[in-house]
């Protein structure tokens, strides 16, 4: 066994990093060892240039994107105008509604310099869970947690900016 | 032949025993009949052995009915073996008439069937159960014909020799006829209740593997022992009634046949010793008693495959007997041409379970109207579609097609005038063609439908946006010097065009060959022989058992090294697949095919138990195999550091130098001028391999490479290539959008006149999206009718005519600007939305 152990799996491998970086990330990091190494193995990286669409408004791409470096802006497009909402950095995770059904991108998501993503296929996921559909609840608890967490947190942010008339539109907990 | 026509389900298990057989049935009479006399004739001749020859002291007599003996045993196995195989030939017919005949009626049932039907059940049927029944139709003539005659034969010939002796020593099998039967239900039985508490045992050990934790964690090892013993002891209790009934079954039936020759000794004997029998009489009765056995013992069994087959055979048939809701095809006219006006009224839906999905809908389309439907999930769009397209049976109402009531159609007379592309298209195993011809092809023939051309389907892929995907799969086509030779001359010049108009820009997304870098998208084995190989020994595939290759390895001290690298492929590789069914996403990714993982699990284990040093010369191959195919651009369970590419580098020229010395010619290695027949014609045209699979990636690769094809005019033979491009089963090596393009495109080659489209687009982006809309609004406005179920309502506005739904009935319709002013349902949703 010794020739082996002296050049066990090098802890700069690929498969190894994704799954370090999914166990640290708020939708994955609930599932057991035996889904996720099945996840970090399905993960591609894709490098984006300046300029491009990670994704576009309005098209069900069905992938989630892990930011493993750069910048990019989440923008929404109304009518002939682009409103910049915010930026994801290097850590953002961004799709894990995607991979759980079919919906069309409210933003679009655009890479302001080189952006490297760890990106995961709605298919991929899908197929992996049938796999261990035990796990379902865990994806499900972990969504419904971020959902009410984010919007703890901006009914927080609300007591310090007065938003207008946008309080008869809140509650996406409530759904 | 009448019996044919009939459905299977109402065919009985004799039926097939004739049915197409019958010139091999009376063959097999024939031969045996010939089969019986040749066991029959021994026993004379044993007697006269006997009785002449010895008693005579006759030589020539003793020859002459050894002859005869001789040649008798010889005919006889030589008609076993004939038998035999016209028993298997009628079996494996009938087989696979049951299996069409079964299969043909089961694609035709309702749709309502499937939804309570698992598919396991279906291949059950028709691969496994069926074979049960068949094997009995191959033996329910010649066994019982054969073994009763033989059986009647010897005791004709007993009575010939002495009848009081025959008929004493064949009055016990009377009584085992009585007796056996009676056992062998009790048997049955205890055997029913055995497979029960079977099933219970398993499902008891499953629960206890699976909730294993649980019983951890409440160290209940002793309650979960005592459920088990309980359970095992059933199962031991049942196993030995079964048994002692089948051993008795056995054993009754050895006794009565055994009792004969007692019998036979006891007077036989007695009346030989008083001169009233003769020895060789004596002789030949003990052997036909003995003979008696095998004839006596193969109908006993022939009983019980005669049981088995009954009752599968009808178990199967009774679970099938389903009446098709429509007829197939007219009986007495060609099918319809209908004229597409859509009239639909008073129409209404129920499930089995009296559920009301539609009420009293009403609407009415000309010929070449469109129709959205629109509304909330489950308010009835796609139900009213299907219930439009005869694929669900409406249960109040009328839909007329033309005039015609819809549930009066045949299946024909809808396929030769409705299209329907469905919400999930399913996409069958195959190549692109097969599956666009899919729908043409199945009324092509019929009433004059034309089959559609290359040009239409070339027309067809460009309209539907399908064309740039089919081109690709095109380019990933491995050509052969022998099919291509032109063509490959050709993709030279392309190459070089390319690469003077396009190669410098595109090198974020290729990863060109170059001879003085490590190719990270390519394999170990590419990276070592930076060519490809001109005999079938050299091919990468073969190298890990190549001498030549061995040695190289060996001696470039590569060896170890490649084979701890298959080592940790192998360990992490299972680690991570070794549960998953074989599906290609999970292994797209991996350096092992999903066939060979459970090889490679067995490596993984010896690898644990004994280590890599210590492994048998087989797994090693397996090993270095693995490690060749290594690929660490798309491999990412292994790293492979920068001081092993250095070496991998550095045995790429010494491999080229010593094999150009040792092997010249056996390599192509890669150079600009030749074509490179081991890899895909993208990558020839490349000169490298793609590095990134994103949309950007693949869209400014295309574009470019289109260019230069339009430019050779090259585009429409790529094309014509990439159409014999195998999806996959499911069609999964299809994205969800280019199987939902390739079911609208299928549905376009045919067109019909009209056309129903549940959903169909939902899968696609923004562009294809609109293109898509576009057509239906350029060439099929006008020309065929539409009822398209829509979800995005963006899509809407140049539909002739909009139906809102809610909770299965049509609350508003209208033109999109009439409803939009009225300010009603369509208002409301389009708000939402």
């Amino acid at each position: 066994m010794s020739s082996l152990d002296e050049s066990s799996p090098t802890p700069s491998c690929e498969y190894q990093e994704n799954l370090d970086i999914l166990r640290q990330t708020y939708f994955f990091s609930g599932l057991p060892l035996e889904s996720l190494k099945i996840f970090a193995y399905l993960c591609t990286r894709e490098k984006f240039k300046e300029g491009d669409y990670l994704f576009r408004q309005g098209e069900d791409d069905g992938e989630a994107f892990c930011i493993l470096s750069g910048k990019t802006q989440v923008e929404r497009t109304a009518g002939e105008a682009v409103l910049p909402i915010r930026l994801l950095e290097t850590g953002a995770f961004a799709g894990g509604l995607t991979l759980i059904g079919e919906t069309r991108r409210l933003y679009s998501l655009r890479a302001l310099q080189e952006t490297v993503c760890l990106v995961l296929s709605r298919e991929k996921f899908a197929k992996t869970l049938d796999q261990f559909p035990g796990q379902r609840p865990r994806i499900f608890r972990a969504v419904v947690a971020a959902i009410t967490d984010w919007e703890e947190r901006f009914l927080e942010g609300m007591a310090e900016a007065s938003c207008g008339g946008c309080t008869a539109k809140l509650g996406v907990s409530l759904l | 032949m009448a019996k044919a026509d009939r459905p299977i389900v109402k065919r009985s298990l004799f039926s097939w025993v004739f049915d197409g057989n019958l010139r091999w049935q009376f063959l097999l009479l024939a031969i045996i009949a010939v089969a019986v006399f040749t066991r029959v004739l021994p026993l004379e001749m044993q007697k006269r052995i006997v009785n002449q020859a010895i008693s005579l002291r006759k030589v020539d007599l003793l020859l002459t009915y050894c002859a005869y003996y001789l040649g008798a045993v010889i005919l006889s196995s030589a008609c076993k073996f004939l038998i035999n195989v016209l028993e298997t030939h009628i079996a494996q017919q009938s087989l696979a008439r049951m299996r069409i005949a079964l299969y043909s009626h089961i694609i035709t049932l309702p749709l309502s069937f499937f939804r309570n039907t698992q598919p396991g059940t279906v291949v059950n049927a028709i691969v496994n159960e069926l074979a049960v029944p068949s094997n009995f139709v191959g033996s329910a003539m010649s066994t019982p014909v054969s073994n009763l005659l033989t059986l009647l034969a010897f005791a004709v010939y007993l009575f010939w020799l002495n009848p009081l002796l025959a008929a004493i020593s064949l009055s016990a099998y009377p009584a085992a006829i009585i007796l056996l039967p009676f056992l062998q239900k009790r048997a049955n039985a205890a055997n029913q209740q055995r497979v029960d508490l079977s099933r219970t045992f398993s499902g008891r050990i499953a629960e206890s593997i699976s909730g294993v934790h649980e019983i951890h964690g409440n160290g209940a090892y002793r309650i979960e022992k005592s459920k088990f013993d309980r359970l095992v002891e059933q199962l031991r209790r049942i196993r030995v009634i079964w048994s002692l009934y089948r051993f008795a079954v056995k054993s009754t039936n050895n006794f009565f046949t055994s009792l004969g020759p007692f019998l036979v000794f006891i007077l036989g004997g007695y009346l030989t010793i008083k001169g009233q029998l003769e020895l060789g009489s004596l002789v030949a009765f003990l052997s036909a008693q003995e003979k008696l056995y095998d004839p006596w013992k193969e109908l006993i069994e022939f009983y019980q495959v005669y049981q088995d087959g009954r009752v599968t055979y009808d178990r199967t048939m009774e679970f099938f007997d389903v009446e098709p809701d429509y007829p197939l095809a007219p009986a007495d006219r060609p099918a319809y041409e209908l004229q597409a006006g859509l009239e639909v009224e008073s129409l209404s839906f129920y499930t089995d379970g009296g559920i009301r999905l539609l009420d009293d809908i009403n609407l009415r389309l000309e010929p070449g109207e469109h129709l959205a439907l629109v509304g909330f999930s489950g308010s009835g769009k796609s139900t009213l579609a299907l219930c439009i397209g005869q694929l669900n049976k409406y249960s109040g109402g009328h839909v007329r097609i033309g005039g015609q009531e819809v549930s009066g159609l045949t299946k024909q007379d809808m396929a030769a005038n409705v299209g329907i592309v469905s919400q999930s298209p399913f996409i069958f195993e195959g190549s692109i063609a097969e599956n666009l011809l899919y729908a043409s092809e199945a009324v092509a023939g019929d009433d004059g439908h034309p089959r559609p051309s290359l040009d239409d389907i070339i027309a067809v892929l460009h309209q539907i946006g399908l064309f740039v995907d089919v081109l690709r799969f095109g380019l990933n086509t491995l050509l052969t010097a022998e099919t291509h030779a032109d063509l490959v001359k050709e993709i030279i010049r392309v190459r070089r065009k390319f690469q003077e108009k396009h190669g410098e820009k595109l090198s974020d997304y290729v990863e060109f060959f170059d001879e003085n870098a490590y190719l990270f998208h390519s394999s170990i084995a590419e990276n070592l022989t930076f060519g490809a190989a001109n005999r079938g020994d050299f091919a990468y595939t073969e190298l890990s058992r190549n001498d030549y290759f061995l040695r190289f390895l060996e001696q470039s001290g590569l060896h170890p090294l490649l084979l701890k690298l298959g080592a940790l492929l192998t360990q992490q590789t299972v680690d991570i697949l070794g549960n998953l069914p074989p599906e290609a996403v999970f292994f797209e990714q991996s350096p092992m095919n999903a066939d060979e993982l459970p090889d490679y699990k067995v490596v993984a284990e010896h690898l644990r138990r004994r280590g890599l040093d210590d492994l048998a010369p087989p797994d090693r191959d397996r090993l270095l195999h693995l490690a060749l195919r290594f690929t660490p651009g798309l491999h990412k369970m292994v790293a492979l550091p920068a001081d092993r590419q250095r070496l991998l580098l550095a045995a790429r020229t010494a491999f080229r130098e010593r094999v150009s010395r040792d092997l010249p010619g056996i390599f192509a290695f890669y150079s600009k001028s030749d074509y490179i027949f081991s890899q895909t014609i993208l990558n020839n045209i490349l000169f490298g391999k793609t590095k990134s699979s994103t949309p950007q990636a693949q869209e400014a690769i295309a574009q470019n490479i289109i260019q230069v094809l339009i430019e050779r005019d090259l585009l429409e033979t790529i094309v014509e290539i990439g159409m014999h491009y195998n999806v996959g089963g499911k069609g999964e090596k299809l994205s969800g959008g280019q199987r939902q393009k390739l079911a609208i495109a299928r549905v376009f080659l045919k067109s019909p006149r009209l056309l129903i489209m549940d959903e169909a687009t939902s899968a696609l982006d923004n562009t294809s999206q609109a293109r898509i809309q576009n057509l239906l609004e350029t060439r099929w406005k006008r020309k065929s009718t539409l009822v398209a179920v829509v979800h995005r309502l963006d899509t809407i506005r140049k539909f002739d005519r909009i139906a809102v739904m809610k909770a299965g009935k049509i609350i508003e319709m209208g033109a999109y600007d009439e409803l939009i002013a009225r300010k009603g349902a369509l208002y409301e949703l389009v708000g939402r939305k």
